[in-house]
């Protein structure tokens, strides 16, 4: 390694970015803690402080320690204390328009979000000229664009640190503890793993389709992955379970399959199952309250027959995909 | 003690009907997690430290504890929640008119049809989720902009003045358009950025399940599907226009 690509590694790891993202999570929990008119502050402030001190030391506490906090997380959500202000709440008005202050800006206002891209990119870039982990390098320029993002919007809106916060907490807080449940599924998939629940639902599909035929079990794996998905309304909650139980062992192991190539076709099969079912009431079932629809169900009757089309092709790329490359 | 295999798959019976009764997702999550565990005949601590040779939360042998699992997957996959770091950029943003002005941008693409305009915004949504930008669509965008486009578009299509004069069955059929177009455009859009959640919730799971991707190779490998989407929603868009302007054209002759 390079003395500039050790320099690299050492400052801008992801260790540094995760300790950021605490501390912008310890200001949130700051101004929640002080915010009177969240009826649940204390149990909201708790909340990102616990996922705050998570960031920043997930690299050095023992796990036996971290995996109590998560519990905890969970608890203070499970028993309905993660809220928001009020004033927070009528800020955000849907589309956040009433409250924007008037500028003359006008396209340069889309500058700080290019940065985030722009920024994110070019980590993965120079990591991978100093012959570093690109992976790596989009995840710590993730981290980095939000700060140089930060900057440029000061500079550019002259507006102030304390207004970026407020309206950062005002994001956070209208996702709230979803924020934390990417990370839950994938844990819940690796103890899946170690519990060998794939090798079980691998041996019951055995039992249904005999032999080793590519074509059905890619149907089963997208099928399996669409139901799922349809039962539980999500997608990503369904993905853990299927890449455990179909995709990995009856596909990209005995096959020899790249895994990045099946796997994030077997998630888009998942979200085809999300346009047809009404379990998935943010996309399907609160847009027809939004526009005032006579039937309830009639965004998912409009999506049905595109789903069916796009789920036939996910089966045919899959197969094609590894059948070529 | 042994519990039948069969058993170990109550885990993914609590996810499902967890989910499906609406409870806390975060709740059902971990309980199916701890549940699958312990059937599995796993410990709760790993058998070291504090926890050496404690009967009931650990167990004798080097056998990796769920709550130590659970810590050291989450710590490990906390790279999903990176982005809260761009959230003061993007919320600052959005106090000086970053919505506003994305809707004046939206507004300068002007087309004939409801369908067209709707092709439009989903290559927009596309264009949103490349970038790695997430967007509330539904309340930010359908509700308050391409919706009353569409319908616009419509109107003057059936050469009429009012949403009244249109046929009520087309007003419906316009707004479950909208709805999916920013379906359609977010579900496949969002797999073109390495730093949106799907890709990096794929890159996790087969991390764990021992088989790492690398987070380019997800982007690549979303394109065809990406694409196909586009190419499907289209041919539904223009099928779709060509259904209503029938409709839409009975309308007008009838005024005339």
């Amino acid at each position: 390694m390079t003395f500039l690509a050790t320099i690299t590694s050492t400052l801008f790891s992801l260790n540094t970015v995760y300790v950021m993202t605490g501390i912008v999570l310890f200001v949130f929990a700051a101004l929640n803690l002080l915010d009177r008119t969240n009826k649940t502050r204390f149990g909201t402030a708790t909340f990102w402080l616990t996922l705050a001190l998570i960031f920043a030391l997930g690299s050095v506490l023992p796990t036996w320690v971290l995996g109590l906090m998560v519990l905890l997380l969970v608890a203070i959500d499970g028993a309905g204390r993660v809220g928001r202000g009020v004033a927070s709440d009528d800020e955000v008005t849907m589309s956040g328009q009433i409250h924007a202050k008037e500028s003359k800006l006008g396209n340069k206002i889309f500058l700080p979000a290019l940065f985030i891209p722009f920024v994110t990119f070019s980590f993965a870039f120079v990591f991978k000229r100093l012959g570093l982990n690109p992976n790596d390098g989009a995840l710590v320029g993730l981290g980095f664009s939000g700060i140089v993002a930060m900057v440029v919007g000061l500079l550019l809106t002259r507006g102030t640190l304390k207004e970026a916060f407020q309206e950062g907490r005002r994001l956070n807080d209208a996702m709230g503890a979803v924020n934390i449940l990417p990370a839950l599924l994938a844990s819940l998939g690796v103890i899946f793993t170690a519990s060998k629940i794939g090798d079980l639902i691998a041996q019951g599909i055995h039992k249904i389709i005999p032999g080793q035929n590519l074509f059905l079990l890619i149907i089963a794996n997208c099928l399996g992955m669409a139901l799922f998905t349809m039962v539980m309304g999500n997608s990503f909650a369904a993905f853990p379970v299927i890449a455990a139980g179909v995709l990995v062992p009856l596909i990209v192991k005995p096959f020899g399959v790249d895994p990045a190539m099946v796997a994030i076709v077997t998630l888009t099969a998942g979200s085809t199952g999300t346009l047809m079912t009404p379990m998935a009431a943010n996309f399907n079932i609160v847009p027809t309250a939004l526009l005032d629809m006579k039937d309830q169900y009639g965004v998912i009757k409009f999506q049905i027959p595109f789903a069916l089309t796009i789920w036939i092709m996910h089966v045919l790329v899959m197969w094609i995909m590894i059948r070529t490359l | 003690m042994h519990i039948p295999e069969i058993f170990k798959l109550l885990g993914i019976a609590i996810v499902i009907v967890g989910l499906a009764l609406r409870l806390r997702t975060t709740l059902v999550v971990v309980t199916a997690a701890l549940v699958t565990g312990l059937l599995a005949g796993l410990p709760l601590f790993t058998n070291q430290g504090v926890f050496e040779g404690l009967p009931y939360l650990t167990q004798a042998g080097s056998q990796e504890g769920i709550i130590n699992m659970l810590g050291r997957a989450f710590a490990e996959n906390r790279l999903m929640t990176l982005f809260i770091l761009t959230l003061p950029a993007i919320g600052l943003a959005e106090r000086y008119g970053l919505q506003e002005q994305s809707a004046r941008f939206i507004r300068r693409f002007k087309a004939a049809t409801a369908g067209r305009l709707l092709i439009i915004y989903q290559l927009f949504r596309v264009l949103m989720g490349i970038l790695g930008i997430r967007l509330n669509g539904h309340p930010a965008f359908v509700r308050p902009l391409t919706y009353p486009m569409t319908l616009g578009a419509a109107e003057a299509t059936a050469r009429v003045k009012t949403v009244d004069s249109l046929p009520v069955k087309t007003v419906e059929k316009i707004k479950a358009a909208n709805a999916a177009s920013e379906n359609y455009g977010n579900f496949y859009g969002q797999n073109l950025s390495p730093v949106l959640p799907g890709i990096l919730l794929v890159y996790g799971v087969m991390k764990g399940l021992g088989y790492p991707v690398s987070l380019w190779s997800l982007v690549k490998f979303a394109i065809p599907i990406a694409t196909l989407s586009v190419v499907i929603a289209a041919i539904q868009f223009w099928w779709f226009d060509r259904k209503e302007a029938k409709r839409l054209a009975a309308v007008s002759e009838s005024r005339q």
